[in-house]
């Protein structure tokens, strides 16, 4: 929600400066981002008492005095011969309906009426509803204006029974269901979404000179979900949905009508009040003690009281008593938290903590077992979403899929893997080991099931190594990882290419098994701790294609070869990503080492070009000519 | 081919592959904690709105029970679970107290673009016993934020709401560029959630806390599109070795 500062600072004593009153925000619990002297507030879903200027200056009432109330009318009101029926009481059970005529509808506001609109960049719509939303932001009580020339009697609260096309005012058509709270009037013309927005039907305009306003307590159950569901950008229904103050309503159209009555002579005014329910205050004990247990803190009772009497609460006869605007409280616990507000979280001390319970639980790191052997042969481990379009029998459905893509989970790992085998093919990558473990759902006669499983898919070379760098994966590869894991006879598949997006030849091999109790694997595992991921940062990786070398060079002196090695594997340059040595062959009848380096280059600015390649290339050879013995053939 | 003795060989480098940098994040968090005296419970993806929902105090009315927030199974008759917290539940209803819980893996909820994703991770843990309060929480805060970001690390308690804990906070870092970072919730055990797990309310009291495991990894490892994580990209996999 956004507040003008000005607005909030009005009449406090001392006025804070805009960095006080951002800490003394923090100190309550309102986040918020300041933006030219407005705060966006993002209240907490149980403080919609705060989503008013009125609600949040008295949160401040801890630290400033407020020196100003606002003016409201004082003059009679006389009683409304209005038909109303309330056939959904379980839902409302407090309303109000206020007719006013004036004779005379202003076209210039007050000041402060004016800069609600300019500082908050507001856009006005015609008097009364711009009043309406002005007390929103003051009181956080929201109104609803109906042009009474435009109803027609009798007006009835209730649940809507079949799905209608209703047109809001904001000029959208919206299909609302059954089960949806609804104002009607004469034959059953719905002319509001209650709680949400109006109809067009009775809107006020800019001549409206007579107007009810309605104002109504809703159960937020009845009122949640709808301006999302019908996607209608709604303030009431946001503080419908968080709960208002039932008892306000006096107070809140006695304020309107002194808005109206500070801008036009009013020549008319009567008011309809039903009430289905007893004011009910909640009180809660007074336990210091109690307080004090929760916190950790030894806060007097006088200081506890002191704080709390400045939010609102009274204390009676050892009971505290509670604002009828704070539905969030009911329990000692609620009271624990006031108070740690009003002292701050942060100058609460902390106390020492050994928590000594026998840790009766023996762990078998079965997965983490799994883990070290596959990476230690090469693999990567990744995590994939659930979600996926196949709907095998047993799928798991999902109700409210984020598209029709999603609908199902997935029961097992094979159609990840391969796309995230494709998706590192398609940016260049010749060697592609990946694993997943994860959990997965079936439905079955007997319910639901679940159990872990592991996916594993490879293709490619071996390893980029010289031993292996010509080898490619296969399925006796695959067996020998997996038998390290668990010797038995694995169901390993060869995924066929051709119905796959896919130009790379090799073959991929995929197998998945169940991760259960009968696994018992007797080997090492890796303990990773905060101090083993340190100093691990993570550099932007490029989208950028990359461009590959290979150099074969020739060496009679077998001692310089290290020489060269180093000389290679070292060599830095911003647009070469990685060397290795892919070619070792040593031939003692003729006294010579063949090595092969293979570089591959990237950039992260664009698509490297062949001009960049061979400049560095120059760069890496003119430095191993100087190494003696060393040669490259046919150069 | 060379041999053993080939002193002239290369270094014959077998290249290992990598965990996945959220799964390094959890387990160095899960090692810490358990160095802490928790222990570790596990429970399923697959909830009821009991015990997501119901045995944690969040209402019907709550926002996060809606359609639009938490995805619903095979007509409503379950859900994906939207925390670890219901493995917390289940345990609690499982043990008597003294009992300290941490749970941590795959949580989802309904949302999906460049800052959220409808799965991500939590860890989460529960502390209940004679006396516990506040205080110790922000005890056990401090030692967590410290291992993870340095003895200097400065952090501010906001109060906040969760339904499960009263009072409740959110703890944030303040980082290098001067901006506040939300790192974690955490809250004193609402008691109406140890009365759900017929655990005295009168005779005992707890905390809990909660990470998003993913913010934790993004300012650790200096990741900054959580999308990333995700993407299999054996370039970012690399990194994380």
């Amino acid at each position: 929600m956004k507040i003008s500062y000005r607005h909030i600072v009005r009449g406090l004593n001392p006025r804070p400066d805009i960095e006080e009153l951002s800490e003394r925000l923090f100190q309550l619990g309102h986040e918020h981002e300041i933006s030219d002297e407005i705060f966006d507030i993002e209240f907490t879903p149980n403080r919609g008492d705060c989503l008013s200027l009125d609600g949040l200056r008295r949160d401040l009432r801890l630290f400033y005095e407020i020196q100003k109330k606002q003016n409201v009318y004082q003059g009679e009101i006389s009683s409304f011969k209005f038909e109303f029926v309330n056939k959904a009481e379980e839902f409302c059970n407090n309303i109000s309906f206020l007719k006013i005529e004036v004779d005379e509808v202003p076209r210039i506001y007050e000041d402060f009426l004016e800069d609600y609109f300019s500082v908050l960049n507001i856009k006005k719509i015609n008097f009364f509803t711009d009043i309406s939303n002005y007390l929103s932001y003051e009181t956080g009580q929201p109104t609803h204006c109906y042009d009474s020339s435009k109803l027609n009697g009798p007006l009835i609260l209730d649940v809507l029974k079949k799905e209608i096309e209703f047109e809001t005012l904001l000029d959208k058509k919206v299909n609302i269901s059954e089960g949806d709270l609804v104002f009607c009037d004469k034959g059953n013309r719905v002319i509001n979404l209650a709680g949400v927005v109006g109809g067009k039907n009775t809107e006020c305009n800019k001549n409206t000179k007579s107007v009810i306003v309605e104002c109504a307590h809703f159960d937020p159950e009845i009122i949640i979900g709808k301006s999302l569901k019908y996607d209608i950008s709604s303030d009431a229904a946001h503080k419908f949905e968080r709960n208002t103050d039932p008892y306000s309503h006096d107070y809140v159209l006695r304020r309107f009508l002194n808005i109206v009555e500070s801008h036009t002579q009013i020549k008319k005014v009567e008011l309809l009040k039903q009430s289905y329910t007893k004011k009910i205050h909640k009180f809660i004990p007074l336990d210091i003690l109690k307080i004090n247990k929760i916190l950790g803190t030894e806060i007097d009772e006088n200081k506890c009281l002191m704080y709390l009497n400045k939010l609102g609460f009274e204390l009676s006869e050892g009971k505290i008593k509670v604002p009828t605007y704070r539905n969030d409280i009911s329990t000692i616990n609620d009271l624990a938290e006031e108070v740690a507000r009003a002292v701050g979280y942060n100058n609460i001390k902390s106390e020492p903590l050994n928590i000594s319970i026998a840790n009766n639980i023996k762990l078998d790191h079965k997965d983490k077992k799994i883990k070290k052997i596959l990476i230690d042969q090469g693999f990567y481990e990744v995590i994939n979403n659930p979600f996926v379009i196949q709907n095998v029998s047993e799928s798991v459905s999902v109700d409210n899929p984020l598209d029709s893509n999603r609908k199902y989970l997935r029961t097992g790992l094979k159609d990840s893997l391969i796309n995230n085998l494709l998706f590192n093919e398609r940016r260049q990558k010749d060697s592609v080991k990946l694993f997943e473990i994860s959990d997965v759902y079936t439905n079955s006669n007997e319910g639901r099931f679940g159990k872990r499983i592991i996916g594993v898919i490879a293709s490619g070379r071996i390893d980029k190594n010289y031993k292996n760098f010509s080898k490619k994966i296969t399925k006796s590869f695959l067996v020998e990882v997996l038998e390290k894991i668990r010797p038995e006879k694995y169901l390993i598949e060869e995924i066929s290419r051709d119905d796959l997006n896919s130009k790379f030849k090799n073959k991929i091999f995929f197998c998945e098994f169940e991760i259960d109790s009968s696994l018992d694997l007797d080997s090492s595992f890796d303990e990773i701790t905060l101090k083993d991921i340190k100093d691990k940062e993570y550099v932007p990786i490029s989208e950028y294609p990359s461009s590959f070398r290979d150099l074969s060079f020739s060496i009679k002196d077998y001692s310089k070869c290290k020489l060269l090695e180093k000389y290679i594997l070292n060599f830095d340059h911003n647009l070469l990503k990685e060397v290795f040595v892919f070619d070792y062959y040593k031939n003692e009848k003729i006294n010579e080492i063949k090595i092969g380096f293979r570089f591959i280059f990237q950039s992260k600015e664009s698509t490297i070009t062949d001009d960049e390649v061979n400049k560095i290339m120059d760069l890496i050879i003119s430095g191993s000519m100087n190494i003696d013995s060393v040669s490259i053939p046919g150069l | 081919m060379p041999d053993s003795k080939d002193l002239s060989s290369p270094d014959l480098i077998r290249e290992k592959g990598s965990y996945h940098p959220i799964n390094q994040m959890i387990d160095s968090l899960v090692n810490l904690l358990i160095s802490f005296g928790f222990e570790i419970v596990d429970g399923p993806e697959i909830e009821t709105e009991e015990f997501n929902f119901d045995m944690l105090n969040i209402k019907k009315s709550h926002p996060a029970r809606q359609m639009h927030d938490t995805f619903y199974l095979n007509q409503k008759s379950s859900l994906l679970r939207t925390h670890t917290s219901p493995v917390q539940i289940r345990g609690m209803l499982e043990k008597k107290p003294p009992l300290a819980f941490i749970s941590g893996g795959k949580v989802y909820r309904k949302d999906d673009d460049a800052t959220h994703l409808p799965m991500f991770h939590q860890i989460e843990g529960i502390y209940v016993d004679e006396e516990v309060s506040f205080a110790n929480l922000k005890d056990l805060i401090y030692k967590i934020v410290k291992a993870l970001f340095g003895d200097n690390v400065k952090l501010r308690f906001r109060p906040s709401y969760f339904p499960f804990t009263e009072p409740s906070a959110e703890v944030d870092i303040l980082s290098e560029n001067g901006k506040w970072l939300e790192i974690l919730g955490c809250g004193v055990v609402n008691p109406v959630v140890l009365e759900n797990c017929n655990i005295s309310s009168e005779q005992y009291s707890g905390f809990a806390f909660g990470l998003g495991i993913e913010r934790i990894a993004m300012l650790k490892f200096g990741v900054k599109d959580i999308r990333d994580f995700y993407k299999s990209n054996l370039d970012f996999l690399n990194q994380f070795k």
